[in-house]
């Protein structure tokens, strides 16, 4: 085949020509294909609606985020409305492997514990909210046992889908029993959900080995999963009947693994059904919800209720590029060769006199909050663009 | 002309990569040409793609594929994408740059090969190597329409 190398009048008109411009376009949009922000047109769409829900609020919100460490130390105080103040400690996402595959998360987790332990005077309870194994192993999930029943406090658990999808909870439900559940502590109705169990069936028809459904799991962004995080028609039902004897002006507290708001989809930092608990919870004027999953600092406010997501003692996951609330203040950027670096536990409590409940995000290094945005593990957002794995893996 | 120019090297390389993507000039030369490009550009972006997807698996710790492409990149569980879901905070736009960790001026390959040997504690892999390159080309594609932006941070 002989091709012409010189620009020829021909070369020129066949560059100007209709026919090689709609290949042009035809090869662009083969070759060059648009980024996907995921969702991004709904997301958008959203993002306005959660910007609305809190836009009333916004000046004083600024002030929310901050770790209120001088609130904390007013344990037991009794105050009106037959509400206590008092403490408790979250500990998540310690993602253990076998001992002998990663010792740094076992470290940290028994870190974590002995922190809770330090605490003078001690938490009421702990809560644990979910990811205490990476891949499900009944050994990963009885070594994360061992180091918890440390504490001698009163434990409440959660499960994270690390802890489900290799047996299906079984060993998860036989260490701690099934949610959702709910008890009343000091005049705060506490209310834990599985945001993790109802996954379609992605297996089932693939052949998948409980191995193989565990890595599609495991992965964060990963799409052969879906969107598996939600409470599902029996939890919301669960959810609304917990809620009807309890006063609209009375504390609630929802303890999830996943947000309970669409933060970021394709990373499950959501739950599919949100805007359903979102009606249901409505009418409560004071209502947290405390979430692990996206093992970084997050705040968020959607009507009255308040969002607060906590720590993993593992890794921190970087922000998403897009749906970062308003309303958080981002951790500082970590070192990724410091293992204690952006990750730790949670201290929490509720304050009879603000009625609110209080957090304070325990990192083990220094620099939790960015000062400056260029310090901030949000600065890059608006120049990543990103795109999903290839081949909807 | 520079659309021109580009335009026309493509074409050369079409004529360099022989038989398999000529097609006989039996319509209209201008057809042809048209026709020849796109299964030229295809060729290529499938070829690119089979690298995205070998670094793919590499970087979500598929042990098949490291043993076959014969690396360790971990021995701590932690596969890249544990800390990158979807090759976020890899910057591959920003490189080269000042390298804190390393105290270098460095490129996205050494950035990928210290966080082998440190975070992830696995072997060093050949900076030329096929590894290497197919990690860079799923880091690359993943933050395709990112800006560039070389030296920041």
């Amino acid at each position: 085949m002989s091709i012409d190398h010189h620009h020829d009048e021909h070369g020129d008109k066949l560059l100007e020509s209709e026919d090689f411009q709609k290949a042009r376009k035809e090869m662009r949009q083969t070759l060059w294909r648009p980024g996907v922000r995921a969702d991004q047109n709904v997301g958008i769409s959203r993002r306005v609606l959660i910007n609305r829900a809190v836009l009333g609020g916004a000046a004083a919100a600024a002030s929310l985020w901050l770790p209120r460490i001088n609130t904390m130390d007013m344990a037991y105080a009794q105050e009106g409305g037959g509400v206590e103040t008092f403490r408790f400690a979250w500990i998540s996402d310690t993602h253990l492997y076998p001992k002998e595959v990663n010792t740094r998360f076992v470290e940290k987790a028994v870190r974590a514990v002995n922190d809770v332990k330090a605490m003078d005077p001690p938490p009421d309870f702990l809560i644990f909210g979910g990811d205490l194994a990476q891949l499900g192993d009944p050994v990963e999930l009885k070594l994360g046992n061992e180091i918890i029943q440390e504490l001698q406090i009163k434990k409440y658990f959660i499960p994270g889908e690390h802890d489900w999808y290799l047996d299906m909870g079984k060993t998860w439900t036989e260490l701690y029993g099934a949610s959702p559940w709910t008890f009343d502590h000091k005049g705060v109705r506490f209310i834990g959900i599985d945001t993790v169990s109802r996954a379609q069936d992605y297996w089932t028809a693939k052949n998948m080995s409980p191995q193989e459904r565990m890595a599609h799991m495991s992965g964060l962004d990963g799409a052969v999963a879906g969107a598996w995080s939600g409470l599902g028609q029996e939890q919301l039902d669960y959810l609304d009947k917990t809620l009807s004897d309890w006063g609209t002006d009375k504390p609630v507290v929802i303890f999830t693994h996943n947000p309970l708001y669409e933060y970021y989809p394709p990373w499950n930092f959501w739950v599919r059904d949100w805007r359903e608990v979102h009606e249901i919870v409505k009418p409560y004027t004071k209502i947290t919800n405390i979430h692990g999953h996206t093992h970084q600092v997050l705040y968020n406010e959607i009507g009255a209720m308040r969002s607060i997501g906590m720590l993993a003692t593992s890794w921190p996951w970087p922000y998403a590029p897009e749906g970062v609330p308003d309303l958080t203040v981002p951790m500082a950027r970590t070192n990724p060769g410091d293992p204690f670096d952006g990750v730790g536990w949670g201290k929490l409590g509720f304050n009879a006199e603000t009625q609110k409940v209080d957090h304070e995000w325990m990192m083990w290094r220094e620099e939790v909050l960015a000062t400056i945005p260029q310090k901030s593990g949000t600065s890059d957002n608006p120049t990543t663009f990103l795109r999903p794995r290839p081949d909807g893996r | 002309m520079r659309a021109k120019r580009s335009f026309w090297m493509v074409a050369a390389v079409s004529a360099c990569l022989g038989s398999a993507f000529c097609l006989a000039p039996t319509g209209p030369a201008r057809a042809d040409k048209v026709a020849e490009q796109l299964a030229v550009m295809k060729t290529f972006d499938e070829l690119f793609m089979e690298q995205v997807k070998i670094g793919d698996s590499l970087f979500h710790g598929d042990a098949a594929m490291e043993k076959k492409m014969n690396v360790v990149l971990s021995t701590t569980g932690m596969a890249c994408a544990m800390c990158h879901p979807f090759a976020a905070d890899t910057h591959p736009a920003q490189y080269p740059k000042w390298q804190e960790q390393m105290s270098k001026f460095a490129a996205l390959r050494d950035m990928i090969n210290w966080c082998i040997e440190k975070p992830n504690q696995g072997e060093l892999i050949d900076p030329d190597g096929p590894a290497m390159k197919a990690l860079e080309a799923y880091i690359t594609w993943s933050n395709q329409n990112s800006p560039l932006a070389a030296g920041t941070h």
